[in-house]
């Protein structure tokens, strides 16, 4: 009773301390509320959700075959799993020490149970879509341009100068090129480049273009983790004899990784959103489902209950990975402080 | 025996015409406590970094645990052989901020020489009890104490059971109230028979524990003398000078 009190005095303190914010409040209110009866009395009364409710199997796992979906199901059920793991903070400590590791295996995880082998039956990547495949194209990609981009980060403070300046001009150029450009050219050039004979299919090359794209941003952001890390760590390290791969691998970086955690997160969620590029390139995943349940007769119209449920989608993917790693981060925090 | 340290007319600067070492020679012998002393800026920490390689030299000869060390262009791993036997403590501390103690002090016995982490960590507790503080071994750096700190940080030096310390301040950013504590730490290694380098302004410490009282200023050793010369009538009008200065702190 008392603490809701309080918490009306505190809102009434925050929006209504004069007149003007209390006008600036009311119209603020005023347009939010008109704004969610509209949409809400739209969805309800107007919406046709059968679009949605059709094609939901689509909208999660492109056009996997149907016998198999289980597959797919399973992958996407482990991300839940995962999340509310990370996100509730086991008391075991076992657990909360591999839950690093657990999402570092999701990815590889998910091109097993997706492409097959040992045991599963193989699906050609052109069957993969929808929501599995955006969370595929995110984690995969993830998982590569992190430690390039460490390796990039770390090469640009190298004293060697080929290695230095390699670097340099490789984290430049790729941040001066935008990335559709990128993605194009990972779609037309790579095939290019490989011997003959050997092939890899559309999802690949798009994971190669994003993994070649973030890894330099994501190489910046850990070089400003690198530079925040002061020079008597590596002093400390040196006179013990341990030798400076060692330096950089158990003191530097462990501490550098931690400061730059906020700002990868960023460069996460980013990738989430800017794989939704590979629908205009010939990917069905999440937006490129909507496109061509939108390109279908039968739905023709539908395009506000579509972009409705993607944006839903993407919103909660995107709040699931800044909580998750919000979580990760204060779980690397908390192991110092609770004991 | 032979001197733990041989220096011979060390010289070095970090700018045209300003030495921060000039022409120092000096030795230490086995089992002795050097306590250096001198103003702030007189090259204390550059002469005590010189001696485990953090930093270089212009000219003269300096032989550390019988390994030469030339002036420019020292191997990697003659330094870091020399490393492996000197312990080095901080004015900072400079503990792992992301390791817990235990960690800290294992990291390089277990990384450099190589040692079971079962044994690194019986190892490490037995130290962590000998500095009085065993109740912190699972805890981090920013749980404890300044004087903690720094006694953890002497543990992490012995850890690779060194035959030389060097210690650059190490009381120096401590509250006056957490000196004493590594103070005695420091006192029982020099009981024990540690060959000890140790910059200090402490002179209580200085006068029981230190074998010999090096005094430093503008790079050059003013003099070399027994705690008992020094303090009651050092040679030097330099030296008496700055006895002054800081007794009146
Ligand atoms: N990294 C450095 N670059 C330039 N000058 C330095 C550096 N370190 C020390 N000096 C200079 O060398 C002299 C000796 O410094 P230092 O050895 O730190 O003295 P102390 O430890 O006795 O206070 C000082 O004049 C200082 O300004
Ligand atoms: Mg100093």
């Amino acid at each position: 009773m008392k603490n809701r009190y309080s918490q009306i005095k505190n809102l009434k303190r925050v929006a209504f301390s004069n007149t003007v914010d209390s006008i600036v409040s009311l119209i603020i209110i005023s347009i939010g509320i008109t704004t969610l009866l509209t949409l809400s009395k739209w969805m309800i009364f107007s919406a046709n959700w059968s679009v949605v409710s059709i094609n939901l199997p689509l909208f999660l796992f492109g056009s996997f075959p149907n016998d198999q979906l289980w597959r797919p199901g399973l992958w996407i059920s482990l991300f839940a799993i995962f999340s509310l793991i990370t996100i509730l903070g086991p008391q075991w400590s076992w657990l909360r020490k591999s839950l690093l590791l657990l999402w570092i295996s999701y990815g590889p995880l998910g091109v097993f149970l997706l492409a097959g082998g040992i045991g599963l039956s193989s699906v050609e990547s052109q069957n993969w879509g929808g929501l599995t495949l955006t969370i595929l194209l995110t984690s995969c990609s993830a998982i590569f341009s992190l430690p390039l981009g460490i390796a990039l980060a770390l090469g640009r403070q190298s004293t060697l100068p080929i290695v230095k300046n390699l670097s340099s001009i490789y984290i430049d150029v790729m941040r001066s090129i935008p990335l559709i450009a990128v993605l194009f050219f990972g779609q037309l050039l790579i095939p290019l480049f490989l011997p003959v004979g050997l092939e890899i299919d559309r999802v690949s090359r798009a994971i190669i273009a994003f993994t070649l794209f973030v890894s330099a941003y994501i190489a910046e952001d850990v070089r400003g983790g690198l530079q925040s890390i002061s020079r008597t760590q590596k002093e400390a390290g040196e006179v013990l004899g341990l030798h400076p791969f060692q330096i950089t691998c158990l003191i530097i970086l462990p501490q550098a990784l931690r400061v730059a955690l906020p700002s990868l997160t960023n460069q996460a969620v980013g990738l989430l959103q800017n794989t939704s590029l590979m629908a205009i390139l010939g990917l069905v995943e999440l937006l490129g489902v909507g496109r061509s349940v939108l390109a279908n007769p039968e739905f023709i119209g539908r395009y506000i209950e579509v972009y409705l449920l993607l944006a839903a989608i993407y919103w909660i993917l995107g709040t699931l990975m800044a909580l998750i790693a919000r979580h990760l981060e204060q779980q690397l925090t908390l192991e110092k402080k609770d004991l | 025996m032979p001197p733990i340290i041989k220096a011979t007319k060390l010289t070095k600067s970090y700018s045209k015409g300003i030495f921060a070492l000039d022409n120092i020679s000096i030795s230490v012998e086995p089992g002795e406590v050097l306590v250096v002393m001198g103003p702030s800026g007189s090259g204390k920490s550059t002469l005590i970094r010189t001696f485990n390689g953090l930093e270089t030299f212009d000219s003269g000869q300096l032989n550390v645990l019988g390994i030469p060390l030339e002036s420019q262009n020292n191997e990697e791993r003659n330094i870091r052989r020399i490393r492996k036997r000197v312990g080095m403590v901080f004015q900072q501390f400079n503990l792992f901020p992301h390791l817990s103690i235990l960690d800290n002090i294992t990291l390089a016995p277990i990384k450099v020489q190589k040692r079971k982490k079962m044994e690194a960590e019986q190892n490490a507790l037995s130290l962590l009890s000998q500095m009085g503080i065993a109740s912190h071994a699972k805890k981090y750096p920013s749980q404890l104490s300044g004087g903690e700190q720094q006694r953890v940080a002497i543990a992490r030096a012995l850890a690779l059971k060194p035959e030389l310390l060097l210690f650059d301040e190490p009381t120096s950013a401590l509250d006056p109230e957490r000196v004493n504590e590594v103070l005695d730490a420091m006192r029982r290694l020099a009981e024990q028979g540690m060959s000890m380098v140790v910059v200090t302004h402490e002179i209580n410490f200085a006068k029981e524990v230190g074998d010999r009282i090096l005094f430093m200023d503008s790079g050059k050793v003013i003099e070399t003398s027994t705690p008992d010369i020094f303090f009651l009538n050092a040679k030097h009008e330099r030296s008496r000078k700055f006895l002054n200065q800081i007794k009146n702190k």
